[in-house]
Formats: C-alpha cells, structure tokens, sequence
C-alpha cells in the first residue's frame, strides 16, 4: 500500500537499473532531502550543531568506509589515519592561503595518494592480514602526528583552522556550517547511490564476492582493491577536513586515534555493509546514541529524585548502548539497514502479504 | 509612528527586566563536562567529588552573595564530540564557567569558548600556552603547566645540588606522546642554560613495558630521573627500577601520582618517591577537615570517603575553590548575577590565594592566567608525603620564552 508497485514495469535496462524503482522510495528520499534542507528552521540549534552536523559528516565518511568495507569487502582499521591525512593537509594548505574549494580537493587527493599507497603494500595480503596492515597504517599515522610539530601543530599538537570560506562566502554560522556538512553528505551519498548501478560497483561486488573468481570473469581484482582504496580514502579525506573545518575547528591527533577508526568501523557493521540507509542508522547509533542515552539517564535519574553518584550515572549509558548494539546485531546480524529493509520488504505488499505466503 | 515606538520601548524594557529577574534567580553554575568512563578515570572521580562537596559546603554557609551555587557533573567519554555537545548544552542552560580534565576535550571546547566568550578553566589539562591572557582571553589553566613544572624540577634538583648543575646528568622519562613530549623543549633549553646533561627516555604508551627503558637508566646513572607519566605505569616504571637497583630517590613525578599508585607500588617499596605539586597532599588541611566535619560526619557526602584520601581530591578541592573564590569576588566587585565578564575580572583579582593553605598561593592577571605556577616537591616517606621545598616557580623567563613562542602560532 505504502510501496504501491501497480504500473511499474521494466521493460528495458534503462529503466531497470534507475536509482529508485519504486516511486515510493523516490518520494521518501525527496522528502528526507526537504527536511535536511528545511533543518536549520526546524530543529533547534543545539541538536543543528552538535547532533545533526556530525551526524552528516560521519556519514560522509562512514559512506566512503563502506565503499572499500561493504562493497570491495576489504577491512580496513586504519580509516581516521586516512581521515587526519585529508584534515591536516586542507589546513595547512588553507593556513597558506589556499582558497577552501582547492584546499579541501587538495585534502582529499593526499589522503587519496597515502591511502593508496598502503593499499599497494597491504593488498598483498587479505582477510585478516589485511586488517592489521591497515592498522599498521594507523599506528605510523599515529606516531608522525604525535612526533612532527611541523605537521601537527605547536602545543598539544593542536592546529587551528583558518576560517572556513566557500566561494567566497566566510562561513560563521551554525546554520551555515550545517548546509556545507548536509552538501557533502548529499554528494556523497548520490555518487554512493550511483555506485550501485554503475560497472565499478558491480566489478567491487564481484572482487568481494570471490576475488580470483572476479579475475576469472576479467575483472583486475587488485586494480579495483586499490580504486576503492582510493576512493574512499579521497572521501574519508574530505570529510576528515570538513569535520575541522565545520565542527572541532582544530585538528588534534586524538580526533583521529585508532579508537575512531573501530568507531567508523562499527558504524558500518552496525549498519550494514554495503547498505546506504544504513550508514545513515549505523552513524546514529554509534555517534549520537551514547550521548542521548547519557541525557535520558540524567533526566530520569533527576526527574525521580534519585541519588545515583557520577561515576554509575557515567556508566549507566554505556551498559545500555552496548547492549542496544548487541540486542540489534542479535535481530538483524545483517545490521540495521537490512532492519529497514525488512520493514520495507513488509510494507511493500500490506496488507496484502498473505499472497506471497 | 511614535505609538510603534513607545511601545517597542516598553516591549523591550518588559523583555529586559523579564531577563534580568530569570538571571537574577539563576544560581551561580559550573559545567562539569568530564570524563568519567573512559581515560580520565582515575583522577575525575575525585576531583568531581570534591567539586560537589566544596558546593555544598558553599551553599551551607549561605552561597555567594545570597544565592546558592550548583555543579552539574556530565560524563563525556573523553570524546571530543559529545565535549561539545556538554558544552552547547549546557551554555544555553546559562552555564558560562566550564571544566574538562581532558585533552582532547578541552582542545575541542576551546575555539568555541574563545567566540562565545565562556570561562573554560583548564588547570593541569589542555594547551600548555593557554596561560598567556593576551592572546587566549576566556581560558584559564590556573595551576602549574607542564613546562612550568619541569622548570620547577630543575630548580629543585638544582638546590640539591648546590646550585652547579655543570656535572649533573638528569634523566627524563616520558609518554611518548604530546603529553609527555611537552616539557622535552624546556628541558633542552635549561640543560644548555645550566650545563646538565640531559638523557630522554621515551615510552610508548601505555607504559606497561617499560623493560627496556630502565635497562638503560641503569647503564646512563643519571642522578636523576624526572618522570612524566600516569596512573599503572609509575607502578611498572617501581618494578623496573627495583629489578635493575635503581634507588627510589631518584624518581621525580609530575603532579599525576597518587595515593592509589603508591599503595600498587606497596607503601614501604615506595618511600624516596617524589612528585612535583600544586597541592598539599595528606588530610591536615583545614578545608578538607572542614568538610569532614560538615559533610562526612553527618553523612551527607557525596561519595565514599575513601576517595577522598587521595591527592586528587585535594586537587579537586583548589581547582573549585579558586572558581568558587573567583565568583565571590565577582558577585562582591560587581553584585549579582555573576556575568562571564564580571566572573573574569574576579578571576583576575585573585592575589596569592591559597584557599587557607591548601595550595600553592595564585595570582591570576590578565597577562598570566595561569596564576604563577608555583609547584613544590614532596617526598613519600613512607607514611606520608614530606615537602622538601618552598612553592617555588622558577625559570619563568625560559617558560614564557616557549609560551609566547607557542601561543604566537595560534593567532595565525
């Protein structure tokens, strides 16, 4: 009823490899779209800028995760590395006078080259190995951040961030902060949505599948591992930057740590690999939860007048969002993008599911 | 024409008075954003403790200026993320005081407090050069930075020597990131200024191998070994040093070195161990009697009581006093409510305060917001911890060399 497929026939390839094929899920997006444009009129500022903007940018990034995670099936621990690459040098290049646009691309073609440079190295391993490697990755990050304050930074190794200006416009609000965050998080998501359909995403889906089974098929299985190294890398760059420019304002190591990067990782999983509307759920979840939970902890705990010491009004919220992790990825292992899928699997033929039975 | 006008007159003098009858009966607040499950945790605990029970005492006494005051206590993870939203949050809730006791956090709240023009207090945490109030006008690390300590270490070691470094060898012993790195340029800068030979000892975190370093101690003999870590890895660097008969004597800590790590060394095993303080450690002090008497012994504190047996209690005690002693003298100057710019005058009024001997005595101005970085060295004698020497802070011209070196990068 809600997904109404009367009328909607494929004859040809064109139309069958649409984004959207069912005008339903076209009409939703479109209206989600509405509203994240309409956000800064309706949500009030505190959740503009210290839930909703984070939220876009994590998802950018968790996005560009799962390109090289869920659809090249590669696992990749050394993603905030990648990230800090693309927010180190777009300030520096913007500290020198860089104009934004070309810093931010000069942000993402760094972490792009560095990330698949890696790949290069990593990629001769697989599985397992290839997980350490690129938390390998992240540990030399770690260290040349921590160790050169030519790169990170005088005190503290803290860089500060010019302020950021796009096509000459300096950007200074919360609202315009917002719209930047919600514009890459749009592109990233159509060029993620195009993916899908394109021969590139069918060549990662097939090297993820089986690799040697892919180069059976024609497909250069090690020429797609490090394209979608790359790419991801080239979005985890700029979004590494944007989340400077936009919300921290200055980079430091710690913002990039290994304990970032099985975050971002978390995200995808907890999502679903290789699911956009996931990485929108996953992000939530692991970003944005922690901090609700806290709040609603607090409330109750002062609403019902109940003397509960800081240190077991801290933990409290983590018990429940581990086990919300745990309760969710026992549902749906597939993670909660597949969770939507199910629902919209059901509603697609309500009330008229008895037919398929 | 004049009607419109008369009555937006009136609409916004209603409005402001509305305004200023809601300020008025708004308490004094302090936003507590800190870390209370992840990497901070063995220091918030007590420091937020001490910052509930020293309100308390505050609002027992009457408060300031008549009305009582409030700390509201957050937990942040220590990620900078949800630092900021404790921050957002609360600012709109009327809080323009903030602490963190994190880093990361603190880093992160910064450029925000700078625009917004909110107190982030930042003692022992945060950027080293943030002391310099010309250039970081809304931050206030009251306390000793970590170069200001190093300073005073070598002064310390300079006494014990004579005043002749020229044949010493002092080693430096450190977390290899940007915390323990701090202090290696002031450290570099006094060895070439005093002649001592300076020997750096990297450990990579999080300390627990610390085999290899102490090996080297030995083979080096440095005469003295001055140790920027936290929390277990003073424990394993005691381990070591007694595998490889380094005596105690030697070790010098920065301020992060408690009652719990001294009783994980083992109380006697300990004893020669020194630290470098803003605070008196031990429980003969007046405040902490006072709310032993007030507050424990009625039963109305606001954890266990042995968490207040520790020395980062005391610290707790002099980061809250000062901020409480700040609003005071704010509400005395400028009446209430306490606004963000009567509360920094206040702040910068503070002149060798000492919160009746519980610290190093402060004086915060507009160019030092630091307050002066007095540190002392203590001694574990086995039973308690014996000063061995005055509150002193020397070398300041070499620390504010490096301060305004690093705080010049920041107006960039």
């Amino acid at each position: 009823m809600f997904y109404r497929l009367s009328g909607v026939h494929h004859a040809n390839y064109v139309s069958d490899s649409r984004i959207f094929k069912v005008p339903a899920d076209r009409n939703l997006t479109a209206f989600i779209f509405l509203i994240g444009l309409a956000a800064p009129f309706i949500i009030p500022s505190l959740y503009l800028n210290s839930y909703m903007l984070p939220w876009l940018i994590w998802t950018a990034a968790a996005l560009g995760l799962n390109l090289v995670t869920g659809w090249a099936g590669q696992l990749h621990l050394g993603y905030a590395a990648v990230m800090a690459v693309g927010a180190y040098s777009s300030i520096h290049a913007a500290r020198f006078g860089v104009p934004w646009e070309f810093a931010l691309i000069i942000g993402g073609l760094t972490s792009s080259v560095i990330g698949s440079l890696f790949a290069f190295a990593a990629l001769r391993v697989k599985g397992l190995y290839l997980a350490l490697t690129t938390l390998a990755m992240q540990f030399v990050m770690d260290w040349v951040l921590t160790h050169s304050p030519a790169i990170s930074g005088g005190s503290h190794a803290s860089l500060q961030s010019p302020t950021l200006a796009l096509l000459g416009q300096e950007i200074t609000t919360d609202t315009g902060f917002y719209y930047v965050a919600f514009g890459w998080c749009v592109l990233v998501t159509i060029f993620m949505l195009n993916l899908k359909r394109t021969g590139l995403g069918r060549a990662l889906v097939a090297v993820r599948e089986k690799d040697f089974a892919a180069a059976i098929l024609g497909v250069n299985s090690f020429y797609y591992k490090i394209l979608a190294f790359a790419t991801s890398s080239f979005i985890a760059g700029v979004s590494g930057a944007l989340l400077v420019a936009t919300f921290f304002f200055l980079a430091a190591p710690e913002q990039f740590s290994v304990a970032v990067s099985i975050q971002v990782l978390a995200m995808v999983i907890v999502g679903g690999l290789g699911s956009i509307i996931g990485s929108y759920f996953g992000v939530a979840l692991i970003l944005l939860v922690p901090g609700i939970v806290n709040g609603l902890v607090v409330t109750l705990s002062d609403g019902l007048g109940m003397q509960i010491d800081v240190e077991t009004l801290a933990h409290i919220p983590n018990a429940v969002y581990g086990a919300l992790i745990v309760i969710i990825l026992l549902i749906e292992p597939l993670g909660l993008g597949k969770l939507y899928g199910n629902i919209r699997d059901y509603l697609m033929v309500w009330p008229f599911d008895q037919f398929k039975k | 024409m004049k009607k419109l006008t008369k009555a937006l007159a009136v609409l916004s003098m209603f409005g402001g008075a509305m305004f200023g009858t809601q300020a008025l009966a708004e308490p004094f607040k302090i936003g507590i954003c800190y870390d209370l499950s992840k990497a901070y945790t063995f220091a918030t605990p007590q420091v937020s403790q001490a910052a509930m029970d020293l309100a308390k005492l505050i609002n027992m006494k009457g408060g300031i200026g008549g009305e009582p005051v409030e700390v509201i206590v957050r937990d942040h993870g220590n990620e900078p993320q949800r630092g900021i939203e404790c921050y957002s949050k609360l600012s709109r809730e009327g809080v323009f005081v903030f602490d963190t006791l994190s880093t990361p956090v603190s880093l992160a709240i910064l450029p925000r407090a700078m625009e917004d023009g909110r107190i982030l207090m930042q003692s022992l945490v945060g950027r080293g050069d943030a002391v310099d109030g010309t250039v970081f006008d809304w931050v206030y690390p009251i306390g000793p930075t970590y170069w200001g300590q190093a300073a005073n270490d070598v002064a310390y070691i300079k006494q014990l020597h004579d005043g002749d470094l020229s044949d010493v060898k002092v080693g430096f012993v450190y977390f290899d990131y940007p915390f323990g790195q701090e202090p290696i340029e002031i450290l570099e800068t006094l060895s070439e200024k005093e002649g001592f030979e300076l020997e750096l000892y990297p450990v990579p975190l999080p300390g627990s191998d610390q085999a290899g370093v102490w090996s080297k101690v030995r083979r080096d003999k440095p005469d003295h070994v001055i140790v920027w870590m936290l929390g277990g890895a003073h424990v394993v660097a005691s381990k070591e040093m007694k595998r490889n008969r380094i005596p105690m004597d030697k070790y010098i800590s920065v301020n992060w070195l408690n009652e719990v790590d001294i009783a994980n060394i083992g109380k006697e095993a300990a004893k020669g161990i020194k630290r470098g303080t803003n605070v008196v450690g031990g429980q003969d002090i007046a405040l902490y009697q006072e709310i032993m008497a007030e507050l424990y012994d009625k039963g109305e504190g606001s954890g266990p009581i042995e968490k207040t047996q520790d020395v980062f209690y005391n610290t707790g005690l002099a980061m809250y006093s000062i901020m409480f002693e700040a609003a005071r003298k704010a509400a005395e100057a400028e009446g209430l409510p306490i606004t963000p710019t009567s509360y920094k005058a206040g702040l910068e009024s503070l002149e060798g305060y000492d919160a009746n001997g519980l610290m190093a005595p402060i004086t915060v101005t507009a160019e030092d917001h630091g307050g002066g970085g007095k540190t002392r060295i203590e001694m574990w004698d086995g039973e308690t911890w014996v000063p061995q020497t005055d509150w002193i802070s020397e070398y300041t011209d070499v620390v504010w060399g490096v301060v305004k070196e690093s705080s010049a990068k920041y107006e960039q």
